[in-house]
């Protein structure tokens, strides 16, 4: 009697626990469900308008790509809209000639390397100065660096060009590195603005115990700040460097390439958007234009063709340098994690 | 972290001794770090700014080896806003009040249009490398050089794009008024659609900016949150925006000062700067930095009284 209770009572509970159990197996399951839908609407939607985005960006660009590889005696064919009838590499060839593409990307990336270093220096150390070491009057600097921002470098152009003339600064690279390694270089007052906003929002506990372990400022800014403040390093020195890189202002307005001995990749291109003549003297000087032939030279299409490739030879170092670099932008959530 | 700091400090008496001469030692370093930019700002940019807005009060006329001036008070400054006129119907006045307009517009658009693409960029997906390359195209095309060819403004490519229509993905206001859309609706749709363009290509930088600002706040703070059953939607109002909030006023000037940068009004100073009206070139250009000032002073007054974009750890 007694035993027979208690394998009842047992049954009963263990009926009770198998089907609390299901219970709860169906529903996380269901849980589960739901989350794998929820990740794959929100993933499929992330795709889904990205690169709708992305098609519109590229448009244009995969435009100008296919005009380059077509073939220059097809330039006139009605036909051909879209994908070449005949693939040739014979306009990057030209495009190369012309703007003198290796000599000048080497000039190029030394300038821009160049300017973006003495960049970083002068406007990390501002905007850390503006960001954490406070002292009577930087907050009323502060607001001269943001009219820095809002004057536009053409309103400043005569009395610049004027000035630099006096101090014998014109024609030569050092103006340029001058102007970068005292924080007025292209939109460095931006870039101290970035750099003060993340300094600021850097943990005090951060400089607080550096400075107890006995760290100076010097060493507290290179050693503790700098390395936690990779994000903004990492895109000060990327906008730093692809503004320099672009830069037909500041080098036109100083003449670097006043000698002929300095080309740069975005005078060469403006050259041969603005100058016919000198790019078919040029072409006729390498021999380019006998190869081949009048009937394509002298289409006006031919000339407008060479420079767009020539602009998708300037910007197609800067694209792949970019795949490489975005990879810091990842990098960095790592290392804040250390901060925590 | 409390524990640590009570072992580390040995007595409050010694910590206030370092803390004065710390806070003494980092001014001057705070002064030392700012000499670069003070030596900058008075040599490179003070004197031709003073130079400039002289200058903007004269006519000047180029001579052999330098410049000639003859004083003409606030002429060039009337001249720009009540009689000067641009390419038949459009006038400087026109131009500056269109680009406030667009400015105005285009500030909360972009804003919000750029912080939802890089909470997007942030994800974690498969192809992630070369969307976000995509999406940096619009920086890099955003130079002058590059643009004035790639655009073919003018240019034979330009004018052949144009006849065939290829240009346009497709002619979208012909398409429109085919279907039997009234004339009104379709500019309007137009419009909107160009604006898209418009903003895709300003919002370059700020997407970049917004995508390091999302990726340094402290990664154990979603960790907590995610923990405690929060969902995505939550992390984003509560974890993500007060975190971002003081990069929202970095963005914010560089877009209003890149709108007005890339602006008809900013084209029409250029014009006259190149057709050597460089007195009246300068008027405009001043009177511009005042509106681009004006517009950022209410800006920042607006940020102040919603206490928006204050970090945790200022002051």
């Amino acid at each position: 009697m007694k035993t027979s209770t208690f394998t009842n009572y047992f049954n009963k509970s263990k009926d009770f626990v198998s089907e609390k159990y299901e219970a709860f197996n169906t529903q996380s399951r269901k849980v589960k469900r739901q989350k794998k839908l929820k990740t794959f609407s929100s993933l499929s939607f992330t795709y889904f308008f990205l690169i709708g985005l992305c098609f519109v960006i590229l448009f244009p660009t995969i435009q100008q790509l296919l005009q380059a590889f077509r073939a220059p005696q097809d330039l006139n064919d009605p036909s051909v809209i879209w994908i070449p009838k005949t693939w040739s590499t014979l306009n990057v060839t030209i495009s190369i000639k012309v703007i003198d593409y290796w000599k000048a990307l080497f000039n190029t990336f030394r300038l821009a390397s160049m300017s973006m270093i003495l960049q970083l220096f002068s406007t990390s150390l501002a905007g850390y100065a503006f960001a954490r070491l406070k002292f009577k009057g930087s907050n009323i600097l502060f607001m001269f660096v943001v009219f820095t921002i809002v004057v536009p470098p053409q309103a400043l152009s005569l009395t610049r060009f004027l000035y630099f003339r006096q101090l014998n600064l014109l024609e030569t690279r050092w103006s340029i590195y001058l102007m970068n390694g005292l924080g007025m270089g292209i939109r460095s007052g931006i870039f101290i603005f970035i750099f003060r906003q993340f300094f600021a929002g850097l943990p005090k506990e951060l400089e607080e115990s550096a400075q107890i372990d006995g760290a100076g400022v010097l060493r507290t800014f290179f050693q503790v700040m700098l390395p936690n403040a990779r994000g903004a390093l990492v895109t000060v020195a990327l906008f730093s460097f692809v503004w320099a890189w672009n830069d037909s202002y500041f080098v036109g307005l100083f003449n670097l390439n006043a000698s002929g001995e300095f080309p740069l990749l975005t005078m060469q291109l403006l050259n041969v958007a603005e100058n016919t003549q000198s790019v078919y003297a040029r072409l006729s000087y390498s021999g380019v234009l006998a190869d081949i032939g009048q009937d394509i030279w002298k289409n006006p299409l031919f000339l407008s063709t060479i420079s767009n490739v020539s602009a998708l030879l300037i910007m197609s170092p800067l694209l792949l340098g970019y795949l490489f670099v975005q990879k810091g932008f990842v990098e960095s959530i790592e290392r804040t994690g250390i901060v925590g | 972290m409390e524990n640590l700091k009570a072992t580390t400090i040995k007595s409050p008496k010694e910590v206030k001794h370092i803390k004065v001469k710390h806070s003494t030692q980092k001014k001057i370093w705070g002064v030392i770090f700012l000499l670069p930019w003070i030596i900058g700002f008075i040599t490179l940019f003070a004197f031709p700014f003073v130079q400039s807005v002289i200058y903007s009060f004269f006519d000047i006329t180029p001579i052999q080896g330098g410049v000639d001036l003859s004083f003409v008070g606030f002429e060039n400054y009337h001249y720009a806003f009540f009689e000067h006129t641009f390419s038949t119907e459009s006038s400087f006045q026109v131009e500056l009040l269109n680009t406030i307009g667009d400015a105005l517009i285009n500030l909360p658009v972009l804003l919000i249009f750029s912080l939802f693409i890089a909470v997007l960029l942030n994800k974690e997906f498969r192809g992630r490398a070369v969307i976000r390359a995509i999406f940096f195209i619009p920086v890099i095309l955003n130079s002058t050089a590059v643009s004035t060819v790639m655009s073919g403004a003018g240019s034979v490519m330009g004018d052949i794009f144009l006849e065939e229509n290829t240009m346009m993905i497709f002619d979208l206001s012909k398409y429109l008024t085919n279907i039997g859309i009234g004339e009104e609706l379709v500019t309007l749709v137009v419009g909107l659609v160009d604006r898209v363009y418009t903003i895709l290509t300003l919002s370059g930088v700020p997407i970049l900016l917004f995508l390091a600002a999302i990726q340094s706040v402290p990664k154990h703070l979603y960790e907590a949150a995610t923990i405690e059953g929060a969902t995505a939607y939550e992390m984003f109002w509560l974890i993500t925006l007060p975190n971002v909030s003081p990069h929202l006023i970095t963005v914010s000037i560089y877009a209003i000062v890149d709108t007005f940068l890339t602006s008809s009004a900013a084209t029409v100073i250029s014009y006259e700067y190149n057709q050597l009206n460089w007195g009246l070139s300068l008027a405009m250009a001043w009177s511009y930095v005042v509106v681009i000032m004006m517009l950022l002073m209410v800006l920042f007054i607006f940020v102040k009284a919603l206490k928006l974009g204050e970090h945790a750890y200022e002051n």
